[in-house]
């Protein structure tokens, strides 16, 4: 699982979508070109910041010639943190390019990775790493002040959002501090990697309808306390609306055939201006008669007519859900 | 004209007051959004209305959800009583219906989706349009709100009923497996010791009661079976026991084994409880479609559906295929004819229907059960006093018309009904269709009948019989036994009696016997000719006259041109057949070709005619 963010996967009939809605006159463009071709490994970046760590760079070394460096090295490390594992020596962590709060571990199979708001604790049993950090850039007299982070690797084929952050989306709108609508939260799996991105200033509004689900989404809620969950159906927004605020972000995972019209009415009511749309669809939950890019233009279309625009598409068929 | 605006938030209701109705025309997406400052002049806090426990919060939220008002609610809009010519603007239409319902209230309500654009701007600027209610505390408020509110959802959970009947069935089948699987382990296991019982046990429990009572097979002889097992295969069993060709095994070992067989025979007491639990369940909360379809099949189309409630909302054709979805979506795929039947296949009146009539009763019992299915989800007032009989009024009848219909399908009489039925289920004393029947003419062939034939043939009969008999005898036998023949004599003799006792048949029917019973005499008296032939020839070639016949008919023998008797080397005999199958094959052969050419022909004229219909 090596993730170089490279263009779209194969033709598979899931796909993520980024949308922004802007319900002012500020009409932005079109869809994004094809991205991915020329964009190179995030590690392209990671030599000037790795400087910056003192007596510790020798270890690192052997890592900076792997072949990864594709397309050139247009990529702007938005911020580059590289860092030792403590018991993995080939397992570095930087920060995802363009996504802040979201993180790669490099080693022998890169991971993705969120820093876990609950140190001490996975959510369903995923797998934790904890690294050292320089408490303020390693001082120069040698005894830094090294501060424990803990980690939770998110996997790409059971989060469709991690999925469409390697696939290579733009701009995920999730962000530290952000507050997020996340319709169709099932479990809270995802949720809890979103709760996790977006830190304690940030909220989660999770949504799920199922009264199976609704419990362990409650039971991952009792311990993030930038979670609410809320079990109730996405079709009523105005069920919720004492608990909800106005939200940056409306994530929406809820396959069902009309899920253009349950993201537009919540956009509609709690989606601040100039916020962002994501929108994953499942081509065989709309219509499994047609083709699968009919349905996804089939969706933007509608999702046009709720005033969103789409700004870019991404297809996962590479990672296969076992949904 | 003044427009209050109720606003719910997780810390109170809030009553915000514009100055005119004008602010509902505003849109944020034009110019005149709705900024910080802007909201705040235009919008002004009359009262806020705190939530003071966090048990009042959840309280007056379940309210809210569900539309009605909560006194609380009621207290804060009775100090609108005296405004006059105002409007109240409110964000849920449900709710808004409650509160103009109020009968002290004379404020018009306004609920529509007008509404809509400001009551994002309240969302948006909550904290500065509201003194003293800091981000936070709305924040902390607004957890503890929605904990509370999902813990109470989940606690009343209104599908909870259902829920065990999902639970049972799943349960069911996987019992069935697994019962299955520990069966067939304890005949293998126990088999080593004591293979002859699988076959003469069938049943799985019986074959896990004998083992734990009998232990070892050599305990056989005092085991006590009666309990267990009928009499005849106890003693099977007993029998079975001393010649054993199983292999000896230790004490150690049939401990385990008997401790495999408690569990069979507990899983499957267990299985037979909770069967009798889900029929429970199943005829209170769904009569009518238990009534229809059966409460295993009733109870699995519910666990698919994943509720009682989901099941009845969905429409007929739903229910009929549901659990051959992939046999629909392939079949949507491909353009191909969509499934006739999906879980409901197993119910027994689908079961009774043969080959096309199959998926018509399948698709009747589907329309049947749906609308049986919304009574039993959504009629009101059925409680425990609403008799039985009245609740399954509609599947009993839809049952009876499914019933009759498939008695239609399948041609069979129809069951009589109404005030047509004898005591004994069958159709009364009803006056039959009328028909015009032939008058009765007298017959005058019965007039040419001669006065001494039957009696001769009576007669003659059973003589014939008897000597026919005798000359096989003398042939065959050489010495047949005298006491049979003096049987077969007192037979006849009483045959012979009795003819005149049996009940006169038609003349013209005993003419005909009486011709038939000639002509096999004369049959009879042609084979006694051979007979006595073939006895001679037979006995020139040495051989028994069965022998002779049976060569005879195999061609083995064969008579020259003075009826002398030839028997036919087998050599000759096999080359002869071989050219009598080689003619009949190449026979075949060719009809075969024949029929192959005429079918070919069909074809052809078929396309023909097709392609002539196309270009017409």
């Amino acid at each position: 699982m090596n993730f170089a963010p490279r263009g779209r996967g194969g033709g598979g009939r899931g796909a993520s979508r980024g949308f922004s809605a802007s319900r002012g006159g500020g009409a932005r463009g079109g869809t994004r070109g094809g991205f991915g071709g020329g964009r190179g490994a995030p590690r392209g970046g990671r030599g000037d910041s790795r400087g910056g760590r003192g007596g510790r760079g020798g270890r690192g070394a052997p890592r900076g010639g792997r072949g990864g460096a594709r397309g050139g090295a247009k990529v702007v490390v938005v911020c580059s943190l590289v860092v030792l594992m403590p018991y993995k020596s080939n397992c570095l962590k930087e920060a995802f390019p363009r996504h802040s709060g979201v993180f790669v571990a490099r080693g022998k199979e890169d991971m993705l990775l969120t820093k876990n708001l609950t140190p001490g604790e996975s959510v369903y049993g995923e797998k934790r790493i904890t690294i050292d950090t320089p408490a303020s850039s390693a001082t120069g007299d040698g005894n830094a002040v090294t501060t424990k982070t803990e980690y939770r690797v998110w996997n790409p084929f059971r989060s469709k959002l991690a999925a469409g952050i390697l696939g290579g989306l733009e701009n995920i709108y999730i962000k530290p501090g952000a507050k997020v609508l996340y319709l169709g939260a099932a479990s809270g799996t995802s949720v809890s990697h979103v709760a996790d991105i977006v830190g304690p200033t940030g909220i989660v509004f999770a949504v799920e309808f199922s009264h199976r689900s609704g419990r362990d989404l409650i039971n991952m809620a009792t311990h993030r306390t930038n979670v609410i969950p809320i079990i109730e159906d996405a079709r009523h927004p105005l069920r919720y609306r004492m608990l909800v605020s106005m939200v940056d972000v409306i994530f929406a995972d809820v396959a069902q055939p009309d899920q253009a019209r349950i993201v537009g009415l919540n956009a509609h009511m709690y989606l601040k201006e100039k916020g962002g749309v994501l929108i994953s669809i499942k081509a065989n939950c709309i219509d499994s008669t047609a083709a699968p890019e009919e349905v996804f233009a089939r969706e933007v279309q509608k999702m046009r007519e709720e005033k969103i625009k789409p700004k870019e598409q991404l297809t996962l068929g590479k990672y296969k859900f076992s949904l | 004209m003044t427009l209050f605006i109720l606003t719910e938030t997780s810390a109170g209701y809030a009553l915000l007051k514009a100055s005119s109705r004008k602010i509902l025309k505003r849109k944020d997406s034009t110019e005149e959004a709705f900024s910080e400052q802007d909201t705040c002049n235009l919008l002004k806090l009359k009262q806020f209305q705190k939530f003071d426990k966090s048990q009042t919060a959840t309280n007056e939220s379940t309210a809210i959800i569900e539309g009605k008002v909560s006194p609380l609610l009621a207290s804060l809009l009775d100090t609108l009583k005296s405004e006059k010519a105002a409007s109240l603007a409110v964000a849920d239409p449900k709710l808004g219906n409650a509160i103009n319902k109020i009968p002290s209230l004379k404020i018009e309500v306004i609920s529509d989706s007008s509404t809509a654009d400001v009551y994002r701007a309240i969302r948006t600027h909550l904290s500065s349009l509201i003194p003293g209610l800091f981000p936070s505390d709305v924040s902390t408020m607004t957890l503890g709100l929605a904990h509370s509110l999902s813990r109470h959802k989940l606690k009343f959970s209104p599908d909870k009923v259902d829920i065990m009947i999902v639970q049972a069935i799943g349960l069911l089948d996987d019992l069935d497996k697994e019962l299955n699987t520990y069966a067939m382990r304890v005949k293998e296991w126990y088999g080593w010791h004591f293979p002859e019982m699988s076959r003469i046990i069938n049943d799985n429990l019986a074959y896990a009661r004998v083992v734990i009572n009998m232990g070892m097979r050599s305990n056989a002889v005092n085991a006590d079976l009666t309990t267990i097992l009928p009499e005849e295969i106890e003693a099977a069993v007993k029998a079975a026991a001393e010649v054993s060709m199983g292999t000896e095994i230790t004490e150690e070992d049939l401990t385990n084994i008997k401790l495999l067989a408690e569990q069979v025979v507990e899983f499957t007491e267990f299985r037979q409880n909770l069967s009798n639990y889900l029929s429970a369940r199943m005829t209170a909360i769904a009569p009518n479609l238990t009534m229809l379809v059966g409460e295993l099949v009733g109870a699995r189309l519910i666990a698919h559906a994943g509720s009682l409630m989901n099941l009845a909302k969905s429409p007929a054709s739903t229910i009929q295929i549901l659990g051959a979805e992939k046999a629909l979506f392939r079949a949507l795929k491909t353009k191909h004819d969509t499934p006739k039947y999906g879980l409901i296949f197993h119910a027994s009146l689908i079961g009774q229907a043969t080959g096309r009539n199959k998926g018509k009763i399948a698709r009747m019992l589907a329309t049947k059960a749906a609308i049986g299915l919304r009574v039993d989800a959504f009629a009101e007032g059925q409680g425990a006093d609403v008799a039985e009989e009245e609740r399954l009024a509609l599947a009993v009848e839809s049952r009876a018309k499914i019933e009759r219909r498939l008695r239609v399908l399948e041609g069979k009489p129809l069951l009589p009904k109404g005030v047509a039925v004898g005591p004994n289920g069958k159709l009364g004393s009803t006056p039959g269709k009328w028909e015009v029947k032939e008058a009765r003419k007298y017959n005058p062939d019965a007039d040419g009948l001669a006065g001494d034939e039957p009696a001769a043939s009576v007669a003659k009969k059973p003589r014939e019989k008897k000597r026919r008999r005798d000359g096989d005898d003398d042939v065959e036998r050489t010495e047949g036994s005298k006491e049979r023949n003096l049987e077969e004599e007192e037979e006849d003799e009483e045959m012979q009696d009795a003819e005149p006792v049996t009940p006169k048949v038609s003349s013209k029917s005993k003419l005909e016997a009486n011709g038939t019973d000639s002509k096999k005499k004369s049959k009879k008296e042609a084979a006694e000719a051979d007979e006595r032939q073939y006895g001679a020839q037979a006995k020139e070639l040495g051989i028994s006259v069965k022998k002779y016949k049976k060569r005879l008919d195999q061609g083995k023998i064969k008579l020259d041109a003075d009826g002398n008797p030839v028997v036919v080397s087998k050599k000759a005999s096999r080359k002869s057949k071989r050219e009598r199958s080689d003619a009949e094959g190449s026979e075949q052969e060719k009809s075969r070709k024949k029929k192959k050419e005429n079918s070919e022909e069909k074809e052809k004229s078929k396309k023909r005619k097709e392609k002539g219909l196309s270009a017409a």
